[in-house]
Parts: C-alpha cells; structure tokens; sequence
C-alpha cells in the first residue's frame, strides 16, 4: 500500500516535494535558510524518480548535480558577499557556461545548423533568469516565491506536453518547494529570507529542465523563452498596501498567466 | 603423373580449407529487425521494433566460433503509435524522450557477443554485452534457430546466414527507471538476423 503510495508520480513530483520543502521552510526559515525549501523538494522528487547516481554523467544527471551544488553556491553568495549588480551577471555567466557543459555533448552531434537556435536559447534563457532573478527578485521573498512556483509549474506541465515526463515531474518538484517556501509566508503574515539561497536553488533546475525538454525532448525554443519571462512578470507591480498573501497570489498570478502562454505554446507545438 | 595428382589433391582441399576459415558478413538491413516488449499496466505486451540495424558478422562452423556486433539507431524505435492525434505527443515520440531511450543524447545501442556454444554447425547461445544509454551491461542472447546456404534470390551467387535470437534484460540497469512498475521493468528481445558473406 505504502509503496504503491509512493511509486505515484503525483506524490513523487508533487506531495512528497511539497513536505520536505513545508518542513525544511519552517525549521531552516529562521536562520534565513528557507530558501533551502526547494533543494529539498527537488532532492526529495530526484530520490523517488532516478535515484542519485550519476555514471554515465548524462544531461539530466548534470542538472541534478547543479541542482544540488546551486543551493551552496546560493549560501556562500548571501553569507559572504552583499548583492550587487556585477555579483548578478558574473551568476548569470556562470549559469550559461553549466548550461553548455550540459547540452554540449548532446548539441556536438548535431549539424551546426541545428544546434545553434537550441543551443543559444539553453545558454541565453539560463544566464537572463538567474542573473534577473538575483537581481530583482532575491531581495523580495515573496515575489521570488510566486516566480519560482510559476517557473516550476510552467516548466513542468511544459515538459509534459514536450513529452518528457520525468523533467515534468522535476518541474513540478521545484513548484511544490517554492509552494510550501510561499505558504509559510502566507500563513505566518511575515516575509523569510529568500536571497541567492532561494533563486539560485530555483531558477538554475527550472531553466535547465526547460532548456532539457528543449534539447533531449520536443519542447519547442518559444516555450522556453516565454518562460524565461515569468521572473519579469512575477516583479510587475502589486498593491503595496495590500496583505501579504493578496501579494503573494497577485505575483503568482502574473507569473501563472506567462507560464500558461509557455505551456498552451507547447501542447500545440505538435502540429 | 604425380604433378597432376598434386594438384588435384590441392584443388579438392582449396574449398575445405575455404570453409575452414572464419568467414565475416554483413547484416543484412531489411531483414533483421530488433524487436522488444513491455508489458503496461500489468495487462497487455506492448510491442515495439527498430526500423534501421547495421552490423557485421564472424562464423567458423568447423572451429565453433563466431562474433557478431549490432549497432541500432534508437530514433528508429517504432511501437505503431507515431499520430500524435489529440494528444501533445505520441507514445514513439514519448519512447524516444529522456523518460527512456533518450535518442537525442545516446542515438545509438550497440551489441557485441560471442557465439559461446553451438547446436552442431549452428551457434546456439551468445554472450556479450549490450550498450544502452551510456551502461554496458552484459547480455546473453539464445539463438532459436539458423541456417546458411545460398541465397536463392541470386541464383546462389550470394551467401548468406540468418536466424533469431532471443533476450529478456531489466530497463532499470541501463538507467532506464521511469514509471518501473506500471511499465515492467524486464524488457523482451527478440530479433531477426540475416547477413551476407562478404
């Protein structure tokens, strides 16, 4: 029973995220460490779906690997240096050269010709939404909450209709930690730490997986560029006056409705 | 006298000795066909095939050895579901995704094995090991049947050898993991094989 439970995609990439990101967000939240929410979430579906090995070092396995490694690089970020334009882009350049050293191999075998558009569009969407996301959204936990639960919805339900399940499922994890990193704050009433911590542990799997389902399934470039927007319209203007939670469904809102564009893009891309 | 008996005996042995020698062929594209089976949802057998194959292959019926090597290009899978209907994709577009064979990133499965015991002049079982997805894993396969002899779509100017070959191996080695359970993990082979003498 338990392992039927269990061996449930929805519960894979969906409940069980959600807990481990619910936890890791109340009990790390205080050490301005709730961002953490999403690593766990994403962790937590990685386990249930392909487990943690990493030989062959295939794409996939690579995101898992920079999922694991941006959260720390997302600590040492916020711990050690205070956020400022160039510590954006430099994040920004790093995310485009991990994103060649995954698609590269697959992109290599391919006539120039054809990996050139899913190739400058992996490299551009992976610098443009970490380096925005840390630049305008680290500062503000709940605006960088909604854009990583419509990135991650997006991303998922996007990779689904590109015929890539288990990157789906990824996406999927990815919104549940954002969801639950989100919750707490709804419910409390008080805004956590977001900070690299959180948009780097974010925004590097989501693109990633967009840009995957791009290059190793069939999601079409536009997808993937429409969702490299959902940052920019989760930072569009809300009632500052307004509750918390008014501000927290708002920004979802906005980030919902580009991520919509990106999957109705998706399901028609088959022809 | 003795210089014709010479070489008449050398005439008689010329064809023994060609015989003896292990000969090498080429597989034949349009008559071997890979195919595998699933069984989904714990109900019916899914079945699918390759459409392309290339390879080569050794036998030496008189020393009992023989090798072979498959190369199989994974784009080529084909399980009859291709039109995509209302649906985003099909279920080949979705066989071919990062969820199983990942053909973008690992276009190709290979085969390489020896023929270990032989029926007769027939190789019976092979071990070797198959490629799939980056993973090397060993792979045995069961020949049912085969024979050689001359083709007779050219007269008998061509030679040529075939028969079938069968093989069960779990997905979830090579890395193939997704939704184990609901689609089994064993994965049935069963394929053709024909090749030409070169």
């Amino acid at each position: 029973m338990m392992q039927d439970l269990l061996a449930n995609p929805a519960v894979q990439g969906g409940a069980a995220p959600f807990v481990a990101g619910l936890i890791v967000a109340v009990l790390l939240g205080r050490y301005r460490l709730g961002g953490l929410a999403v690593t766990a979430a994403f962790a937590t579906a990685v386990y249930f779906i392909a487990g943690f090995g990493f030989t062959p070092l295939s794409a996939t396995r690579k995101i898992i690997l920079l999922g694991l490694v941006a959260p720390i690089a997302g600590i040492v970020v916020d711990f050690a240096f205070r956020p400022t334009r160039l510590g954006s882009i430099l994040l920004a350049i790093a995310t485009a050269a991990a994103a060649a050293w995954v698609f590269w191999p697959v992109l290599s075998q391919r006539e120039f010709a054809r990996a050139l558009l899913p190739g400058a569009i992996a490299l551009l969407a992976a610098a443009w939404v970490v380096g925005y996301s840390e630049q305008r959204l680290a500062g503000d936990s709940v605006r960088a909450a909604a854009s990583g639960l419509a990135l991650g919805a997006g991303t998922g339900v996007a990779a689904i209709f590109g015929a890539a399940l288990t990157y789906g499922l990824y996406g999927v994890a990815v919104a549940a930690g954002s969801g639950a990193f989100l919750l707490v704050q709804m419910i409390t009433g008080k805004r956590s730490y977001a900070g690299a911590t959180f948009t780097l542990s974010v925004t590097v799997v989501a693109i990633l997986i967009a840009a995957a389902a791009m290059v190793l399934a069939q999601l079409p470039w536009y997808s993937v560029a429409v969702l490299a927007l959902v940052p920019v319209a989760a930072n569009l203007p809300l009632p500052a006056a307004a509750a918390l939670w008014v501000q927290a469904v708002l920004a979802s809102l906005y980030g919902f409705v580009v991520a919509g564009i990106a999957c109705v893009l998706a399901w028609h891309a088959g022809g | 006298m003795s210089l014709k008996l010479t070489a008449s005996l050398v005439a008689a042995a010329l064809p023994l000795a060609a015989t003896a020698a292990p000969e090498s062929f080429t597989v034949d594209p349009y008559h071997s066909i890979p195919y595998f089976e699933v069984v989904h949802l714990n109900t019916s057998i899914i079945r699918g095939h390759f459409e392309k194959i290339s390879g080569k292959m050794t036998l030496d019926s008189a020393a009992k050895s023989g090798s072979i090597e498959l190369s199989i290009p994974t784009a080529t899978l084909s399980t009859g579901d291709n039109d995509k209907g209302s649906r985003p994709r099909s279920r080949d577009e979705h066989l071919r995704s990062p969820d199983f064979f990942n053909v973008a990133e690992f276009p190709t499965m290979t085969y390489k094995g020896k023929a270990t015991k032989f029926n007769g002049d027939h190789p019976a079982v092979i071990e070797g090991e198959l490629t799939l997805l980056g993973v090397t894993k060993p792979l045995t396969l069961t020949v049912e049947r085969w024979n050689c002899g001359p083709d007779p779509r050219s007269q008998g100017k061509r030679y040529f050898c075939g028969g079938n070959a069968t093989a069960s191996f779990k997905r979830s080695d090579f890395g193939m993991k997704f939704i184990v359970g609901p689609v089994s993990d064993e994965v049935k082979l069963w394929t053709s094989v024909e090749a030409f003498r070169d």
